[in-house]
């Protein structure tokens, strides 16, 4: 190539490289600026040392059941492992739980001079926004219609009914819920305008006052494992 | 061979320094730009290795298609039609047309080199 052609490629290559450089620049945006004043800042502080917090004592526990694991693996007992499996069993929902909580019904609307249709079910959408109204103010346990809600159980619609986990649900529905403070939860309720919501779709929710013993029952079906294995790579056991 | 190279790193170097930017609802039409410069300039060094380059058809082409691209780009917006999508086409297999002749010229000469060498 000759020396004036060169020069002219590059400058043509230099034109390139500013356009590459403004469309990078373009496109990849700054960060967005950090306007948080002193209060938040403070806030978010707070925040995430109480997560630290919550974090180191985690893992202090797991040390800790690590500590006697090998104390116990070296006295060759299992107790402590049945424990963790009972503790964990807990925790999937597998066990029956008892404490104080809220009984709530939840029937068609029988008010005087109510003349619209029949209801015969309640939607999922509704019972979904239940759960959260009850997980929002405090609910540990909860259980519809007799089946325990886990973190696996669905509330769906299948041709026309709702289904909760496995289990067709008919009015009148009764949900049972546990809590640390059952009278939190109830006054919860009773401020929330999820009772309005079921009125809007001609059904009403009554709420019963705390109870000192609500029986949840243990759930149905054992969760299926699918992607884990034991070590030794046979299946889990069913 | 370094000269051109140069000049890109130094154009880069400005318009990373200058600071410029272009506002969100014309970056379709730089991002264009930039394919059609792209392409030019790889044409441009294909018809070099080829010894088939000529510098009006190379400086005419290369802002020609700037605009040829932005325009579409343009219609498109204004039609409701992805015009730009032609221009991403044409220009990208013309871009990997490009760059597999360039490739091939690379391969032919090393295996001359080598050829050269071991009959040397």
């Amino acid at each position: 190539m000759e020396r004036k052609h060169r020069f002219y490629f590059a400058g043509v290559a230099a034109i390139f490289g500013m356009m590459l450089a403004v469309g990078f620049r373009t496109t990849l945006h700054p960060e967005g600026r950090d306007t948080r004043d002193i209060w938040e800042l403070r806030a978010d502080l707070t925040k995430e040392q109480k997560l630290e917090q919550r974090l180191l004592e985690e893992l202090e526990s797991y040390e800790e059941t690590l500590r006697r694991y090998r104390r116990e693996h070296e006295a060759g007992g299992a107790t402590e492992l049945e424990a963790t499996v009972a503790k964990l069993r807990e925790e999937a929902g597998l066990t029956e739980v008892r404490g104080s909580g809220l009984v709530l019904t939840i029937a068609p609307l029988s008010a005087a001079g109510y003349v619209g249709p029949a209801v015969a079910t309640v939607s999922p959408e509704l019972l979904q926004r239940l759960v959260n109204e009850l997980n929002k103010y405090g609910a540990k346990e909860i259980a519809i219609d007799g089946e325990r809600l886990t973190n696996r159980t669905a509330i769906r619609d299948v041709n026309g009914a709702t289904k909760v986990g496995s289990r067709s649900v008919r009015l009148p529905v009764e949900v049972r819920a546990i809590a640390d403070d059952a009278d939190k939860l109830y006054s919860g309720l009773a401020v929330s305008p999820i009772r309005d919501d079921f009125a809007v779709e001609n059904l009403e929710l009554s709420i019963s006052k705390p109870q000192p013993l609500v029986v949840i029952p243990p759930a149905a079906s054992r969760p299926d494992v699918k992607y884990m294995e034991t070590e030794n790579g046979g299946k889990e056991e069913k | 061979m370094w000269l051109p190279l140069l000049g890109l790193l130094l154009g880069f170097a400005i318009g990373v320094l200058a600071g410029w930017e272009v506002p969100d609802e014309y970056s379709h039409y730089l991002s264009i730009a930039i394919l059609a410069a792209f392409d030019t300039l790889i044409g441009g060094w294909r018809a070099y290795l080829q010894r088939t380059y000529d510098e009006t058809v190379f400086i005419t082409g290369f802002f020609f298609n700037i605009v040829l691209a932005a325009t579409l780009t343009f219609l498109g917006v204004h039609l409701g039609v992805d015009l730009y999508l032609a221009a991403v086409f044409a220009f990208g297999v013309r871009l990997f047309q490009n760059i597999a002749i360039i490739r091939r010229l690379w391969l032919a000469e090393w295996a001359k080199r080598r050829y050269n060498r071991e009959k040397s």
